[in-house]
């Protein structure tokens, strides 16, 4: 393929789509200093290595990439060559632009995505609990940037629908990969272990089942069911396991207010919390608080 | 229809059975909670997550298959894992995590008590075998480790009585689990002085002192209201795992052992003596007035061969263990018995009996040319074999022992059990009830419930049908092998701890 670089505003071809801000090929034969410094992105940018060696420092982290490789930097994140300059070799790059992709995991790609609203939480929540968000191997990833470049091209009929689709094919592709790539599918124990520390990090989070399978590098049915049979809950209630017992201990403790505990550990409202708390424990939250205070 | 429900705090998840009067379990519920690994050597368990687990899945057990039924709870037993300690402040409030028996923090205070005289002394009196999972060490670490904690701590308790205290508002704890903690006299059965002043704790840091069958307790209220149950179901404080297991395993005569193996592993006698060892192998656990459960204890049971599994199994399914555990267990049977000269030491975590070697390693030996993955298969199973066999050789130092049962999802895998049987040259019988503890718990409150007059009454009700012979041929073979196992263990011992240091 030949080198061609879409920018937009000036592209013609990305009119109809100004979610895409940057789609580029390049071939790059000579080294010429500091020609790639690291510098801070904007956008959810998606590189593809075709050919050569790259040495690349994303997130303050070192890479080295090779071809079939895929680097994902989000909005905030740091990129540039490891020594200031690009090296040889040939890259595809494309850079999106989201209506939201906040460090809390929240994603919406916005009007343009088929993506349902619980599967875009999900998708950006596997990137920002990915630390390094290098993909090996990943030639389908090379694949849909080519196939991409020709619906963009040719313009045939349909073509607008077919750019978002494949444009949404990138994000579930590079979510389920990089959610395989680090598990060796062998030990589920530590698989579990890695999620409930997820878990409880960010216990504030509303997790969905599909954030939670994604995490664990399988499918909602089969990720519920193996969690059924490690822990006797469904993966919601082994969740509310874990709220109810950390806002326990923090009613224990002196001076935090009820809505405030809820709110920590991930209920929606202090009602929310009152109702599951009662149900479980036999006590609503106060009166737990005065039961556990009352003995002083 | 009346019904008896027993509740086990174990290692990974809580148990919960429902028996008939006859003994037939109705229902079964389960829960698991973590452990968390702070810094390695270092194992925690949230007590608050223990009991809202516990009384989820005991409320849904009660409410979906208990109530509809119209059965009648006439009490809740409990058993628990050994050897936690959880220190609260005056208000009852957890200090910290509960830290579990397999917390290696205490191991520089185990050895420098165990090779002194006052060690001695406290393992002939206690019957806790000096070693860091032993609540006497954990309370003297947090003594010299962690001030803040100790100063504040207005009682030292076991898991299981923080549990029973959340629910029935007592602190107590029974003869049987406190003989665990290495601060019980295990023969004037009063908490015992130089233990205490070694931990640098008056007795009234420890909960009150109960027998097992100790039933004047009820529920609080709410959990009365919460759990549909009423002021009149007892709920009896119950033993230890291992004790029970021990009830219910169906091995209650002079002449018999029971070899437990889940992750872990143990094999016990029961007896109306202590086993003095001078070289302080055995634990002796009180189960009643007139009985000590006594054996030894092993890490490397299970949870070896799922390490094995892990590594070298093939997984068709996504973190389906138990399919690959199943086809390498058909492969080892195509190897020949002793797996054509291969051995293996199967202490991957170090090992308590007989050796109580913490920098002991996992080792194969005799390698050749010709050894397939099969033979390492077979050989990784006898070796965990031959652990326990080796606990039992000592154990015959002081016992004759004619006959085994087994129990344990690993020890009862037919192709397991069979290999016990040859091993050991003994008949061995398999338990019909996959769960010997929480049997032993309905035997218990049986017994206090007066439909058998006593354990031993109820223990015999226990029948093991399936027995596996001994194979003479397959025994003169790992008789072989096993001689050289025992050489490599005794041989090996520098190098375990030149090993360890660079691990």
């Amino acid at each position: 393929m030949n080198q061609f670089l879409l920018q937009q505003g000036t592209s013609p071809e990305l009119q109809l789509f100004p979610h895409i801000i940057e789609f580029s090929l390049k071939k790059n034969h000579s080294i010429q200093l500091n020609s790639f410094p690291e510098t801070i992105s904007d956008t959810l940018r998606i590189y593809y290595i075709m050919d050569g060696k790259f040495e690349w420092i994303i997130h303050n982290h070192e890479h080295i990439l090779y071809p079939g490789d895929v680097a994902v930097v989000l909005p905030g994140q740091k990129l540039g060559g490891s020594k200031g300059f690009l090296d040889i070799g040939s890259i595809n790059w494309i850079h999106i632009k989201t209506d939201k992709l906040d460090r809390s995991g929240k994603l919406l790609p916005g009007k343009w995505s088929c993506l349902s609203k619980n599967e875009s939480l999900a998708i950006g929540k596997i990137l920002y609990v990915n630390t390094h968000l290098v993909l090996l191997k990943a030639r389908e990833v090379g694949i849909m940037l080519q196939e991409l470049r020709q619906e963009l091209v040719q313009q045939q009929i349909g073509y607008t629908a077919a750019v978002n689709h494949f444009l949404d094919q990138l994000l579930i592709s590079i979510a389920r990969k990089l959610s395989q790539q680090n598990i060796s599918y062998r030990d589920f124990p530590q698989a579990f272990t890695k999620l409930e520390n997820a878990l409880r990090q960010n216990l504030a989070h509303q997790w969905t089942v599909e954030e939670m399978a994604g995490l664990v590098g399988l499918g909602t049915t089969s990720f519920t069911e193996k969690v059924k049979n490690y822990t006797g809950f469904s993966p919601l209630n082994y969740l509310i396991t874990i709220r109810i017992s950390e806002a326990i201990k923090l009613l224990k403790r002196q001076g935090l207010n009820v809505t405030d505990i809820a709110l920590d550990t991930g209920f929606y409202s202090s009602q929310h919390f009152s109702t599951t708390f009662k149900k479980l424990t036999g006590y609503t939250p106060s009166e737990f608080k005065k039961r556990n205070v009352s003995k002083n | 229809m009346d019904c008896i429900i027993s509740i086990e705090l174990g290692t990974n998840a809580v148990r919960i059975f429902a028996f008939d009067m006859q003994g037939n379990v109705i229902g079964f519920a389960k829960g698991a909670y973590p452990t968390f690994h702070p810094v390695p050597d270092h194992s925690e368990q949230d007590p608050e997550q223990i009991f809202i687990t516990m009384l989820y899945i005991l409320k849904n057990l009660l409410s979906e298959k208990i109530h509809p039924q119209k059965h009648k709870v006439l009490c809740i037993c409990f058993s628990a894992a050994m050897h936690s300690v959880l220190a609260i402040d005056r208000n009852g409030v957890p200090l910290g995590n509960a830290i579990t028996w397999a917390d290696n923090r205490g191991k520089k205070e185990a050895q420098a008590l165990k090779n002194s005289p006052l060690g001695k002394k406290i393992y002939n009196a206690t019957g806790t075998p000096i070693h860091p999972m032993s609540p006497l060490v954990k309370i003297a670490w947090i003594k010299n480790h962690d001030k803040e904690r100790f100063k504040q701590t207005w009682k030292f308790l076991s898991i299981k009585s923080y549990i029973i205290q959340q629910l029935a508002d007592v602190y107590v704890i029974d003869y049987s689990l406190a003989s665990a903690t290495g601060l019980l006299n295990i023969h004037k059965k009063n908490w015992e002085p130089d233990s205490l002043k070694y931990a640098g704790i008056s007795s009234d840091k420890l909960p009150e002192l109960v027998p097992v069958f100790h039933a004047e307790n009820k529920l609080r209220k709410e959990y009365q209201t919460l759990l549909g149950l009423s002021a009149r179901t007892k709920i009896i404080v119950g033993s230890s795992d291992g004790c029970l297991a021990m009830l219910g395993s169906g091995a209650w005569k002079k002449d018999k052992a029971t070899i437990t193996i889940e992750d872990s592993g143990a094999m016990r006698v029961i007896g109306k003596q202590v086993l003095q060892d001078k070289k302080q192998r055995f634990f002796n656990y009180i189960l009643t007035d007139n009985y000590y459960v006594s054996g030894g204890p092993t890490n490397n049971g299970g949870v070896v061969f799922e390490w094995f599994a892990k590594q070298f199994g093939d997984f068709k399914n996504a973190f389906d263990i138990e399919s690959s555990m199943e086809e390498l267990i058909q492969e080892a049977a195509k190897v020949a018995t002793g797996s054509d000269g291969l051995l293996f030491l199967p202490y991957l975590l170090g090992e308590r009996a007989p050796i109580w070697n913490a920098n002991a390693r996992g080792v194969y030996f005799g390698l050749n040319i010709n050894h397939e993955r099969k033979h390492l298969i077979r050989a990784t199973i006898e070796g965990i074999l031959f652990e326990v066999y080796s606990i039992s050789k000592t154990l015959e130092e002081h016992r004759t022992i004619n006959s085994i049962t087994v129990n344990g999802s690993f020890a009862s895998i037919p192709f397991c059990t069979q290999l016990i049987a040859d091993i050991f040259n003994k008949p061995v019988s398999i338990s019909k009830n996959t769960n010997s503890v929480s049997l032993g718990a309905f035997l218990l409150s049986a017994t206090e419930m007066n439909i058998y007059k006593d354990l031993d009454e109820a223990a015999q009700t226990v029948v093991l049908p399936d027995t596996y012979k001994p194979n003479k041929q397959n025994h003169s073979v790992y008789k072989k092998n096993f001689a050289i196992f025992e050489n490599l263990i005794t041989r090996l011992s520098d190098e375990f701890g030149a090993i360890a240091n660079l691990q």
